[in-house]
């Protein structure tokens, strides 16, 4: 397989909106609708993303259109990037690939009551002492250990079954999309296999492009959002990307190999296998669901330990209690994920699956699913950029429910191959170019940090700005990273 | 013969082998040097056998590829010599290796899972080719 360019047609509907016609193959039901400007569409056509959102647009169901975000790119089946709602009510179907291997990875952003200037005579100390206690790398599982029955119940209620445990707090559970639970999780859908791979990894980062981070707010964009969610300028904040682990990506595995003979078995057609799916209401659909939520659930609970876990480490090397601290959650957000919502559609209101792949829910104000504190402002959307560069929060706009069924995008896009990178990387040491720069990177694998490093990534500044001026979602703040640990 | 392969996110696994047998031995080894940089690193201390029933070839490359993967995770085993056998009804294989020793192994990548997408083992020119991408 090459990695080839999209040559296919592409029309500029407004300087931040670009459509592939349905038209461009037979079978697309919809066209695709790609979010971007001049500066991004010229990179987004070097990789077959572009002809990935084509393909998901030939979905049974499928409404308005196959989207794609500004930091999209090549995925399998679906590009990352991509977000597709599908109406069960005219035979949509549920898509494992929409959802991605890693249920539920997403992000989510503590802030503290610490400055700068309070942290930097400690941040050695502070990010050695998270590198050291915060379970990091391949396959490394976590250190908390939870029964047969504590882990369905985490599979099934998300982090309040954290509670009991002291791990979470309400308040945690409150600002946590969703409250931390899809409804309908199913654990026993969870295969065996699934549990043996992740039953130990709930509070774990992982590795890859997994990190938690030390970052500081160095601009704020729209003050009365930025007070609302307790963020000032020069504030350290915690970053967390990291999803479902070994258990998640199970599920998936699990789902596109009982799918794989489901498009023939309900005539449908597909231009590429990866795009697995099946009538929502069918029992193989269903089936699917019960695990995805369950898995689901399950990387809230494991974005809640690793945060917890990074509580205690500032408790240590503080002498103070997190409360005490402020080390409260800001918000928490899923960017793999497909969920049942209500959106208008020609005039009508329905309930449709968004799947969004490598894209972030960004309700607008007022919408019954943000907490009530952000409630004039909007859902907080959290964009991790590269860790050399910046980090952004952001909040819903009301024009995205009409544009991109309330999603924008999720980072900042890869732009080199890992191979790519790692060739660029030769002879480097990327931790040392980052401490250069004021940033101290600590990293289980030469290869993993070369793989991510900044050049690696597109500009997320270029991205978010993307999704600000297309009214997805506003700025609100600017973060720079100071510290970084990865697996 | 394998070779790793380009992809935005992901890693690309191609493998050229005169016959079946070997390709999915060396499909083998390839997919551990994703995991492990220094797969010569490995002594060969363990050994496991597989049973893996299937008949579409490409399918049959992600189910071993997958089971590779589920050793690895659930064991800590990494494997470095393949020893398989292709019939029209599946694959057998014997696979040697170690555990995970974090003082003389660095692993690199975490792998969630063997994809689909461009999955493909075909015959070329009286040799064999497999292509599959792992999500990383």
């Amino acid at each position: 397989m090459v990695a080839e360019r999209y040559d296919g047609p592409l029309e500029r509907v407004t300087p931040y909106c670009w459509r592939i016609p349905k038209s461009y193959k037979t079978g697309m039901r919809v066209d695709g609708l790609i979010f971007a400007d001049e500066r991004l569409i010229a990179l987004i056509r070097e990789d077959p993303a572009l002809e990935q959102v084509a393909n998901v647009a030939f979905l049974p169901g499928i409404q308005r259109a196959s989207l794609a975000m500004p930091d999209i790119h090549w995925g399998y089946g679906f590009p990352i990037g991509g977000v597709c709602a599908t109406d069960p009510a005219q035979g949509g179907v549920i898509s494992p690939g929409g959802v991605g291997y890693d249920i539920n990875c997403g992000v989510r952003l503590m802030r503290s009551n610490l400055f700068q200037k309070d942290v930097e005579p400690n941040l050695e100390t502070l990010i050695h002492e998270m590198f050291q206690k915060i379970p990091t790398g391949v396959g490394r599982g976590g250190i908390y250990h939870f029964s047969h029955s504590e882990l369905h119940g985490l599979m099934e209620s998300g982090p309040a079954a954290l509670q009991e445990r002291g791990l979470a707090v309400e308040r945690d559970v409150q600002f946590t999309e969703a409250h931390g639970r899809l409804d309908g999780a199913k654990p026993d859908y969870v295969s065996g296999r699934a549990l043996d791979r992740g039953y130990d990894q709930c509070g774990s980062l992982g590795a890859g492009n997994h990190f938690m981070e030390l970052q500081v707010v160095e601009r704020i964009c729209d003050e009365q959002a930025a007070r609302l969610m307790g963020l000032q300028l020069d504030m350290v904040c915690v970053m967390i990307h990291s999803g479902s682990r070994g258990l998640g990506y199970q599920v998936c595995d699990d789902a596109l190999r009982s799918l794989r003979h489901a498009p023939e078995e309900y005539g449908i057609e597909l231009p590429d296998r990866q795009l697995v799916c099946a009538p929502v209401d069918s029992p193989s659909g269903e089936r699917y669901l019960g695990a995805m939520r369950a898995a689901a659930n399950f990387a809230w609970c494991n974005r809640q330990l690793l945060m917890w876990q990074a509580r205690e480490v500032f408790q240590a090397v503080f002498g103070r209690s997190w409360e005490d601290l402020g080390l409260q959650l800001v918000y928490d957000v899923a960017h793999n994920i497909a969920k049942l919502e209500e959106h208008v559609i020609e005039g009508q209101k329905k309930h449709v699956w968004v799947h969004r792949k490598g894209a972030t829910r960004a309700f607008p104000p007022h919408h019954p699913e943000v907490p009530t504190e952000y409630a004039s402002i909007g859902q907080p959307v959290l964009i991790p950029g590269d860790m050399g560069r910046a980090s952004w929060v952001l909040v819903g706009q009301p024009t995205s429910m009409e544009q991109s069924f309330g999603s924008a995008c999720h980072g900042a896009g890869r732009l080199l191959s890992r191979h790519a990178a790692v060739r660029r990387a030769q002879g480097r040491r990327i931790d040392q170019e980052l401490r250069e720069q004021g940033i101290i990177a600590c990293s289980r694998s030469w290869k993993g940090l070369a793989e991510e490093q900044p050049e690696a990534y597109k500009d997320v500044d270029v991205v978010v700005d993307v999704v600000d001026k297309a009214g997805l979602a506003k700025k609100v703040a600017r973060l720079r990273p100071i510290g970084v640990i990865k697996g | 013969m394998y070779e790793t392969f380009a992809h935005t996110a992901d890693v690309g696994l191609r493998v050229k082998a005169p016959d079946l047998n070997t390709l999915f031995a060396d499909a083998g080894q390839g997919f551990f040097t994703l995991i492990v940089s220094n797969l010569s690193d490995v002594e060969l201390r363990s050994r496991v056998e597989f049973h893996i029933a299937g008949r579409d070839l490409a399918y049959l490359l992600a189910d071993w590829l997958n089971e590779l993967l589920f050793v690895f995770e659930s064991r800590r085993l990494l494997l470095r010599e393949f020893e398989v056998t292709v019939d029209p009804d599946g694959l057998k294989a014997v696979a040697r290796g170690e555990t995970v020793d974090e003082g003389r192994h660095v692993l690199d990548h975490e792998v969630k899972a063997v994809t689909y997408h461009g999955l493909r083992v075909e015959q070329l020119n009286g040799d064999w080719l497999a292509e599959v991408i792992v999500d990383i």
